[in-house]
C-alpha cells in the first residue's frame, strides 16, 4: 500500500467531497475519512495553579536587582529640564553675539592701541594687528592660543609712535586668548580687549575673530 | 496589559495568563504528546515571554507573539526528547477520547493509534496537522501564523497523510 491519491488528499483536505471522488476512489477515500474521524479536538483546559506557579517566576523575576537595573535602563523616562530666566537670557545673548559676529558685513573693530583686524586674502584668516604702548621695553613678544604660548614666536618691533610695539598676524577665525610678554618675564594684558581668568591664578586678553575681521570680546 | 507590566505593574501579567493559559494547551498537548507536558510547556512559555516581554513589538497582539514562543517551546522539547529516546508514553498518558455511542472501546483505540502515529510525524509535519484539523485553520491561516507558503504547507500536510496511511494501515 503506497500513499493517497491526490485527489484523496484533496478530500482530507476539506476541497473535495466524497461524491466528488471517481468511483475507484471511494473506498479509499472513507478508508481516509475514517482517520481523521478519530482526531481528537477536545479542548484541553490546564489546571489554575499554572498560574499561580508563573506569577511566582515572574515576581522572583521582578525582584531580581539586575532585572530592575535592565528595566530601569531600557525604560523611557520624562526628564525634566529647570532653567532660571537668567540663565536663559545669558544663553540667548551670547547666540545673538555669535550669529553677529558670523554674520556677512560685519565690521572690523579696530582698537588703539591693542588688538586691531583687517581682512586677509584668506577667507578664513584675518590680519589682525597688536599693539602695546610699553615706552621702557626693551623687548615685547606676543604668545597666544594662536602660538601655543610661546613667547619668542611671535615678537613685537617698536612702532613710529614713541613707546608702541606692534606685530600684524593672520588669524584663523574663532576666539583667542593672548597676553604680551614685557622683557622675557612680565605678562601684561591688553589694556583694549577684556580678560578672563585662566584658570591658573593671571588673566587673559580675548579677541574674537570672524570671517570678515576681529572683535574684541 | 502589556503595557502596564512593562511599566512594572508585574501582577497585570496574572490577567494575561489567565487569558491565554487555556487557548493554545490543545495545540501544545496534541504537539507534547500529553497534557503534562503541555502544562510545562505552558508554564515555561509564560516565564520566558515574561523575560522577552520587553521585545513584544505589538503589544496588542501578545496573543500571536506568545503563540510563537510556545511553539519554540514545544519543537525544543521534542527534539530534546528525540534525543533521550522514545517518545511519551501515549498509553500511560493517554489523551481524552471523544464519546462514541457505540464500539468505544474500538474507538479509543483508534484514537490512541491515531496520536502514537501523530507522533511519529516529523514535528514541522505534526503541526500542520494539529493546526489544521485539530485546530480547525485554513492553510491561510497557518501560513499568517507561523509563516511560510500555503503549496509547501499542503505538501507538509500530504507527506503526513501518507505517512499515517502507512503507520495506520492495519487499523482503519
Amino acid at each position: 500500500m503506497t500513499g493517497y491519491d491526490p485527489l484523496v488528499k484533496r478530500l482530507l483536505d476539506g476541497e473535495l467531497a466524497l461524491a466528488e471522488l471517481p468511483p475507484e476512489l471511494q473506498a479509499e477515500g472513507a478508508e481516509a475519512l475514517r482517520l481523521l474521524a478519530v482526531t481528537d479536538r477536545l479542548p484541553v483546559t490546564l489546571p489554575a495553579a499554572l498560574d499561580a506557579r508563573v506569577m511566582e517566576a515572574v515576581r522572583a523575576r521582578a525582584a531580581s536587582p539586575s532585572r530592575r537595573v535592565l528595566r530601569w535602563i531600557a525604560e523611557p523616562r520624562e526628564l525634566r529640564l529647570r532653567v532660571r530666566p537668567w540663565v536663559l537670557g545669558a544663553g540667548l545673548a551670547a547666540a545673538a553675539l555669535v550669529l553677529l559676529l558670523r554674520a556677512p558685513g560685519a565690521r572690523v573693530s579696530v582698537r588703539e592701541p591693542g588688538a586691531t583686524a583687517a581682512r586677509a586674502a584668506a577667507p578664513e584668516r584675518v590680519f589682525v594687528r597688536f599693539e602695546l604702548y610699553a615706552p621702557a621695553a626693551k623687548q615685547v613678544g606676543l604668545a597666544g592660543t594662536f602660538n601655543q604660548w610661546d613667547q619668542a614666536a611671535t615678537p613685537l618691533v617698536r612702532a613710529a609712535k614713541a613707546g608702541v610695539w606692534t606685530v600684524t598676524l593672520a588669524l584663523p577665525a574663532g576666539q583667542h586668548q593672548y597676553a604680551f610678554v614685557v622683557d622675557g618675564r612680565r605678562w601684561v594684558t591688553d589694556p583694549a580687549a577684556p580678560a578672563v581668568d585662566d584658570g591658573f591664578g593671571r588673566r587673559n586678553s580675548v579677541i574674537a575673530v570672524g570671517g570678515t575681521g576681529a572683535r574684541a570680546l | 496589559m502589556v503595557r502596564a507590566v512593562l511599566a512594572g505593574d508585574v501582577e497585570r501579567y496574572a490577567e494575561l495568563v489567565g487569558r491565554y493559559r487555556d487557548r493554545y494547551a490543545r495545540y501544545a498537548a496534541r504537539m507534547l504528546g500529553s497534557v503534562d507536558a503541555a502544562e510545562d510547556a505552558v508554564q515555561d512559555a509564560f516565564i520566558r515571554a515574561y523575560d522577552q516581554l520587553a521585545q513584544c513589538r505589538d503589544p496588542d497582539n501578545f496573543a500571536g507573539w506568545f503563540f510563537l514562543i510556545l511553539r519554540n517551546r514545544c519543537f525544543a522539547e521534542r527534539r530534546r526528547a528525540a534525543r533521550i529516546g522514545p517518545m511519551l508514553d501515549v498509553e500511560t498518558q493517554p489523551i481524552a477520547a471523544p464519546e462514541q455511542p457505540d464500539g468505544v472501546m474500538e474507538t479509543k483505540e483508534r484514537v490512541r493509534a491515531l496520536q502514537e502515529a501523530l507522533l511519529q510525524l516529523t514535528p514541522d509535519q505534526r503541526e500542520v496537522f494539529v493546526l489544521k484539523h485539530i485546530e480547525g485553520l485554513s492553510y491561510e491561516e497557518i501560513a499568517a501564523r507561523i509563516g511560510g507558503s500555503v503549496p509547501s504547507l499542503k505538501m507538509r500536510m500530504h507527506r503526513a497523510y501518507d505517512r499515517l496511511r502507512e503507520r495506520l494501515k492495519n487499523r482503519t
